[in-house]
């Protein structure tokens, strides 16, 4: 299987590069900074939130241990938070981060006993991270979205026994299953029903085929942001953020090419309206209402064209640490295309209000 | 074979929306040809982006596999319907380029030969007959990247085209970007020819996630082809080893222009994956990648002109489909002053082309 195989190498990959000379680092170098950095714009100190952040919770390794699950278990280092990640965000300024699941090897367990304790295990061990370190961590829930019912289950114990703020989610590895398909309806009303704010990151499933191998790592800079387009296309185009307007979703690395490229399916609506009769609005208003996306654009007039497009309340600062991206929160501060509210918004203000997170 | 299939089903659809399209136009706009100005000043507007179908293939294809291929009736046939809709539209001159790509396909080397040579043959047909309003572009049977120099050379040089149209991704597992396309690479710079690449078709057709609504094989897989074709001319170095190469992708250019940041982030990450070019990845596109103007939203294509620059944007219709894209669309842009809506309306091409300007 291509896809799990491309996603254990890349797991390789970060891990090796916390073992050279900081690779995972650099950005954290380039600061040299002691301490912990505070981020302040005109003078206020402002909260900084990275929304896109990853764990692994090294107990999931005795959950699998025999079962054909079993390498998938091995958590990377750099993704087991301790000292080292307190130490990395203390550097870049980062007050707190959002941690998710990498990757969703288990939505490919059919054993329905095995997936659910998967996912407790990890919601568990996550749940202990923000106890340990309450002021620097907000958990997501895991969830087995091969299984709608017990996906909703884990969402729901996540949110009320182990006082997560909502769930982490990937598309892709579900074979020809789409989650716009009725049967997930049961977990789109959990989330709504809970009020959880839901973290789309993508699986790594799209873009294993040729035309994406060589230069470039295409499989995923071309391929990631494509999983997130095909399934916020889904769930708008085929009518399930209608059918369930309180869900809210987060997508990973600007929201994949949807935000910055919006116009191209509505257009197509024209010369053939049966391609938008399953959603009611304007495909914008998906975006400045129930969708959400991370800052990881990289450029600056992209991050303008971003606000431009969704409103500024729906950009969060986002890092996807332990993967070193350069993003550290000087690439928002020293945006010069946009305003200081709209910075603070992005770089805290947002989650803060969103998630109802103590302002200081 | 789904692609294909696709394709077909694809055209048809669009004639038919093409059709209520143009009824719609009929019912509230004068037959009169428009002309544009932008403030006193007549402008040309120039359609980059505009298919045909020459029924001529017909005769070429017929008994081979490929016979249900040749469309010989339909919009895409040029005529004076092609003409009342453009001059509705107050669209001078298009740029013609062949539609799909579904002769990349055909194994046969002289057999590709002859569909290339019927196509071009009947595309200088239509410039000869409507010489101020067509600009014809080549095809080429890429599948055979010397049969495709010889084309695109014939039809520069023996037909009078300003260059060619190029799809990707129908050439089975191999890339553009592979060694055996150099000499096709090179011909197009030693001719000093401009190329427009239009996806083929092939990304998302039969991918099950692309089922359902939205017309995703269409709206994602469009420009998922072209992010793709130009992300390996750059990482892959075709650019850099090819510098006076001119390509200008369809609709938009895909999503790279929209959405430039994220491989060149990458190298920061992982070292060889930017090793393959020398520039940052912006440059390609402020000097040879243009892209059309089909993104549907100001917004869109004022991050556009942000990124590539005006000189770099072109306007597009995707003629006959139908897509919302009046020039309208560049002159209402309140972004843009006029030096700019005139570039891009027209001026561009005029200048790279070396166009009459009147």
């Amino acid at each position: 299987m291509s896809n799990r195989r491309e996603f254990l190498k890349s797991i390789a990959v970060a891990a090796a590069s916390v073992g050279v000379a900081g690779r995972f680092t650099y950005d954290v170098l380039a600061q040299a900074v002691a301490g912990r950095r505070q981020i302040s714009i005109g003078g206020k100190r402002i909260k900084v939130i990275d929304a896109h952040a990853h764990l692994s919770v090294p107990a999931v390794g005795a959950v699998v241990k025999g079962t054909p699950f079993e390498r998938n278990g091995n958590a990377a280092p750099n993704q087991v938070i301790g000292p080292e990640r307190i130490k990395a965000m203390d550097a870049l300024g980062i007050d707190m981060a959002v941690l998710t699941q990498q990757g969703a090897w288990w939505y490919g367990v059919p054993d329905r006993e095995l997936a659910r304790a998967v996912v407790k295990t990890m919601n568990e061990g996550t749940a202990a991270v923000v106890k340990q370190y309450p002021d620097r961590f907000v958990g997501m829930a895991a969830f087995p979205m091969q299984f709608p019912d017990l996906a909703a289950e884990a969402l729901e114990d996540g949110v009320k026994r182990l006082g997560l703020k909502g769930g982490g989610i990937s598309a892709g590895f579900l074979a020809d299953k789409e989650f716009s398909a009725p049967e997930f309806d049961v977990f789109w009303a959990k989330a709504q029903e809970l009020g959880a704010l839901l973290f789309m990151h993508p699986g790594g499933d799209t873009g294993a085929e040729a035309h994406l191998r060589g230069k470039g790592n295409l499989g995923n800079t071309v391929g990631n942001p494509l999983e997130t387009t095909i399934f916020l296309s889904h769930l708008i185009y085929d009518g399930t953020l209608d059918k369930f307007p309180g869900v809210k979703i987060c997508c990973a690395h600007a929201g994949g090419f949807l935000p910055s490229y919006m116009g191209r399916t509505d257009g197509a609506c024209v010369r053939q309206p049966d391609a938008c009769s399953g959603k009611k609005r304007p495909v914008d208003d998906y975006f400045k209402t129930q969708i959400m996306a991370d800052s990881m654009i990289f450029r600056e007039d992209g991050l303008r064209h971003m606000i431009a497009e969704m409103g500024v309340g729906q950009v969060v600062y986002g890092t996807d640490m332990p993967f070193p991206w350069p993003v550290n929160p000087d690439t928002i501060l020293n945006n010069t295309l946009i305003t200081d509210a709209q910075k603070e918004a992005i770089l805290g203000g947002n989650l803060i209000k969103l998630l109802k997170l103590s302002a200081t | 074979m789904p692609s294909r299939r696709q394709f077909v089903t694809a055209m048809a659809v669009a004639a038919a929306g093409a059709a209520g399209h143009r009824l719609a136009w009929a019912q509230g706009t004068p037959a009169k040809r428009r002309e544009v100005f932008i403030g006193r000043k007549r402008v040309k507007v120039i359609d980059a982006h505009a298919h045909l179908n020459v029924a001529e293939v017909a005769n070429v294809v017929k008994g081979t596999p490929f016979e249900r291929q040749a469309q010989t009736t339909g919009d895409g046939i040029i005529g004076p319907a092609r003409l009342e809709w453009m001059d509705r539209d107050g669209i001078d001159i298009a740029m013609l380029t062949q539609q799909g790509a579904w002769w990349y396909n055909v194994q046969d080397r002289a057999l590709a030969r002859d569909i290339v040579k019927a196509q071009n043959e009947g595309t200088a047909a239509v410039v000869q007959k409507y010489p101020d309003r067509f600009i014809g572009m080549a095809s080429m049977p890429l599948q055979f990247p010397d049969l495709a120099a010889e084309a695109l050379e014939d039809g520069v040089k023996r037909l009078g085209f300003k260059g060619g149209g190029i799809s990707a991704g129908w050439a089975g597992a191999k890339n553009l970007t592979d060694a055996e396309y150099d000499v096709f690479w090179a011909k197009a710079e030693e001719l000093n020819t401009f190329l427009f690449m239009h996806p083929g078709g092939v990304n998302g057709q039969g991918d099950p996630h692309f089922a359902g609504r939205g017309a995703l094989p269409n709206t994602i897989g469009n420009p998922l082809e072209t992010t793709v074709f130009f992300s390996r001319l750059i990482y892959e170095g075709t650019l850099d080893k090819f510098p006076r190469l001119k390509i200008c992708g369809a609709h938009g250019g895909g999503y790279l222009p929209s959405y430039l940041g994220r491989t060149d982030a990458q190298c920061r990450r992982q070292d060889d994956a930017c090793t393959g070019k020398k520039r940052p990845v912006e440059d390609y596109f402020h000097t040879q990648l243009m892209a059309d103007i089909m993104v549907f939203r100001d917004e869109g294509l004022r991050h556009l002109v942000a990124e590539l620059g005006t000189g770099q944007l072109v306007y597009g219709t995707d003629m006959p489909f139908g897509w919302p894209v009046t020039p309208d669309f560049i002159l209402n842009a309140r972004f843009l002053n006029d030096a700019q809506k005139e570039a891009i309306l027209g001026g561009n091409l005029i200048k790279l082309l070396k166009l009459s300007t009147t």
